[in-house]
């Protein structure tokens, strides 16, 4: 049976994305585990706390969980962008992005090597501040690898490196101009990994600490509630600070959309026409050129962007012809990640609070409750904070220079593979989760702290 | 000589050499579990380093052929979707063996044996790729297609089949597993024997006085081995790993000047220019790096009591 292309464009476009969305699962609680491992054996050793060090210790086995994994999800991802986006991946190959995707395999050398040691070696190194120096080439590593995958998403939001035009006028064909370390600095690049690296810390952070919140809740054994304090205390730092980080690179990012990426910037908004002074719009729509429904805040969207009110003039949807605009749904998506975000700040300062109040939010069961709900709304929040970047991008893969259209495979032959990989996928990303739970937990069992 | 050929070629080297290593590991696990300790010693440890250089020879190929991306992927997107969901199931099996408590049905040995098997079926379809981008059986160039049923001639079965042999036959020597020493000559032997037998099947002009040196010294680690005396020297895994990726880096007149059975020519599709000395400048300071952190590895593995802490 033949699948038109226009369907398979559809299906090749949600492939990817299901793919991707449940890979930045794993990277997200990867990156927050190499932080609560990090931080856990320093303060083990500082404080010669033996449950910081069995935390840490039965981190590195799930973490080595979560490496294995996503990184096998990883190459899954980098195989499937070249069969479902061949155009694009032959671009990315003549380009400076190419050289960041080489590059990020020297941070997975480091990372694998560090992490093999730090785990595996444990034991071995007699000073414990010699392997706890070692956790920091994991680190650097696992930020390293994020850093360099989040260029290569910059450089395909605001293209440089080689000539556009003069790829466009060939048809695509070839690609002249190349200056491949000109694509390690974008005009996006740093906003955009501020904005990513504090907001998958973030949500990581969220999600581990939601697991630590129902053990620490649902425990009746003391040295085990004791370790899930301690997890909670370290957790709930990271939060505070990520979240702040968050809405300050939230700002920033918005600064630079409004200089680099106008278009989406006013669609974000909502802005059907340019102008000064404009009201930040919730949840209305667009309807026949003009923004109707929802809730207007007056003067805040320059404030929010530029830190200024009634001197910048915003763009507007008006400016960009209909047919380069990007689905209008990103204002939604925008909003709810915009308020999902406010919220989330409520909470954790009523954490803060709390903390300075010495009330000892880490072991306040109503604020341990209210973890899990608020961790789900931070995954929401971060999932569709990457919808809004990527769908707020279309109809473009590459910004200005290629459409997705352009660059799609939609041979019905990924069909049935496709389908497969989407049921692969719901059955690994649960199987992980119960995974890290069941060794977290066996790793006591086994050898209590 | 293409230097870009060769650092994805030597990348590709040790790959293969990590994953043969591993294909050897799972038909110890699958056939010899009760001494399965010799063979997890090493493959927890490194099995992560393996998907690494995986990751290395792709990104490498990318940066080096940006033209044959749209051919590669059309005609090989199956296998590659095949190739992908083993490769994650492979990971994920050995990730949650390793820190697996029992409980119920599933445990370590299960779990161990799903890593063994997706590892094994992984080899297989990696030896059929193999096999295509040297022989191009069941590879069309022209309409960008890959027939299964056309790529299972002589030529590519014999291929798989010797390679197997070769790695079941050199496992013994890998894993010291002196009980089995006996298989070494004779598998290796007739594993050489077809895996020649089958380069000249696939297209004869192969064949050249080069491929004496990996003929040669695959034959060498056989022989050392079954001498008591030698026999130390090829069980040590850094030295045998070194010695397989040169085996496997001398057998790159399969498929250089001209892979796909002659039909592509490497150098024409080669990256060029501003992009080819970025291709260098990153290998070197990756490749330092690495030989640093490498460094430091042997290091501290060889300072740790009984190897490493399982």
């Amino acid at each position: 049976m033949a699948v038109d292309p226009g369907s398979m464009l559809t299906f090749v476009r949600f492939l990817f994305a299901f793919t991707i969305g449940s890979h930045i699962l794993l990277v997200s609680t990867s990156i927050a585990l190499v932080f609560l491992i990090f931080i856990s054996e320093f303060v083990s050793i500082r404080k010669h706390d033996q449950a910081y060090d069995a935390l840490a210790r039965r981190l590195s086995k799930v973490f080595v969980i979560s490496f294995g994994v996503g990184t096998a999800s990883g190459i899954v991802m980098a195989v499937e962008l070249v069969g479902l986006f061949p155009s694009f991946m032959t671009l990315v190959a003549s380009t400076g992005a190419m050289a960041l995707l080489y590059a990020e395999v020297s941070a997975f050398f480091l990372e694998v090597l560090a992490l093999v040691l730090y785990v595996y070696y444990w034991n071995t190194f007699r000073r414990r501040y010699s392997h706890w120096a070692v956790s920091v080439f994991v680190v650097i590593g696992t930020l390293a690898s994020a850093v360099f995958i989040t260029m290569v998403n910059a450089w395909m939001n605001t293209p440089n490196g080689f000539d556009t035009s003069a790829f466009i006028g060939s048809g695509f064909k070839t690609v002249t101009g190349v200056e491949p370390f000109a694509a390690f600095l974008t005009v996006s690049t740093v906003t955009q990994i501020f904005h990513v690296l504090v907001t998958t810390l973030f949500a990581g952070t969220m999600v581990i600490g939601a697991y630590f919140a129902y053990w620490f809740v649902r425990s009746g054994d003391a040295g085990e509630k004791a370790m899930y304090s301690r997890a909670l205390k370290i957790l709930g730092a990271m939060a505070i600070v990520t979240i702040v980080l968050s809405g300050i690179s939230g700002s920033e990012e918005m600064g630079s959309l409004l200089v680099n990426q106008p278009l989406k910037y006013a669609a974000l908004d909502g802005n059907t026409v340019p102008g000064t002074n404009l009201p930040d719009r919730f949840f209305g729509s667009v309807v026949n050129g003009t923004y109707v429904g929802g809730i207007s805040v007056p003067g805040m969207q320059a404030l929010l962007a530029k830190f200024e009110t009634g001197t910048t003039t915003l763009p507007g949807l008006s400016q960009f012809p209909a047919n380069t605009w990007p689905p209008l749904l990103v204002s939604t998506t925008f909003n709810v990640m915009t308020v999902g975000g406010l919220a989330l700040g409520l909470f954790l300062f009523a954490f803060f609070v709390s903390f300075v109040r010495k009330r000892r939010p880490y072991e306040s069961r109503r604020l341990l409750y209210t973890w899990i709900p608020a961790a789900v709304l931070a995954t929401l929040v971060y999932q569709l904070g990457w919808a809004t970047d990527e769908v707020g991008r279309q109809p473009w893969i590459v910004y200005n220079v290629m459409t997705v259209a352009q660059a799609a495979n939609t041979s019905d032959a990924l069909l049935v593979p496709g389908i497969v990989i989407v049921l692969f996928y719901l059955a690994v990303i649960p199987v992980t989760f119960y995974f890290y739970s069941r060794v977290f937990q066996g790793v006591r069992r086994e050898a209590p702290a | 000589m293409n230097g870009i050929f060769e650092v994805n070629y030597a990348a590709f080297s040790m790959f293969a050499a990590l994953l043969i290593t591993e294909i050897m590991g799972a038909v110890g696990l699958l056939i010899a579990w009760p001494s399965r300790s010799k063979v997890l010693d090493y493959i927890v440890p490194i099995w992560e380093v393996t998907g690494t250089f995986g990751a290395f020879w792709v990104v490498t190929g990318d940066f080096a052929y940006p033209g044959l991306l749209v051919p590669v992927s059309a005609i090989f997107t199956p296998l590659l979707i095949f190739f992908l969901i083993l490769w994650v199931a492979r990971g994920a099996s050995i990730a949650f063996a390793e820190f697996i408590t029992k409980r119920g049905w599933l445990d370590e040995e299960r779990l161990f044996t799903s890593y063994a098997v997706s590892t094994l079926v992984l080899g297989l379809v990696v030896l059929v790729l193999l096999s295509a981008l040297v022989g191009g059986q069941g590879v069309s160039l022209a309409s960008g297609s890959f027939s299964i049923i056309s790529w299972a001639t002589a030529g590519s079965v014999a291929f798989v089949i010797g390679t197997l042999l070769l790695a079941v036959g050199l496992a013994p020597v890998f894993f010291d597993l002196q009980a089995l020493h006996s298989l070494v000559i004779p598998l290796s032997g007739i594993g050489v024997i077809l895996s020649v037998l089958s380069y000249w099947l696939m297209s004869p002009g192969l064949l050249t006085l080069w491929m004496a040196v990996p003929v040669l010294l695959t034959l060498a680690v056989g022989a050392l081995y079954v001498w008591r005396r030698t026999s130390k020297i090829v069980t040590n895994k850094a030295a045998f790993l070194a010695v397989l990726s040169v085996i496997i880096f001398s057998l790159q007149p399969l498929v250089y000047p001209k892979a796909v059975g002659q039909a592509l020519a490497i150098d024409a599709v080669t990256t060029t220019g501003a992009m080819s000395n970025a291709f260098f400048s990153i290998t070197l300071v990756g490749g330092l790096l690495l030989a640093l952190m490498l460094s430091f590895y042997v290091v501290v593995a060889t300072r740790g009591p009984s190897g490493p802490d399982l």
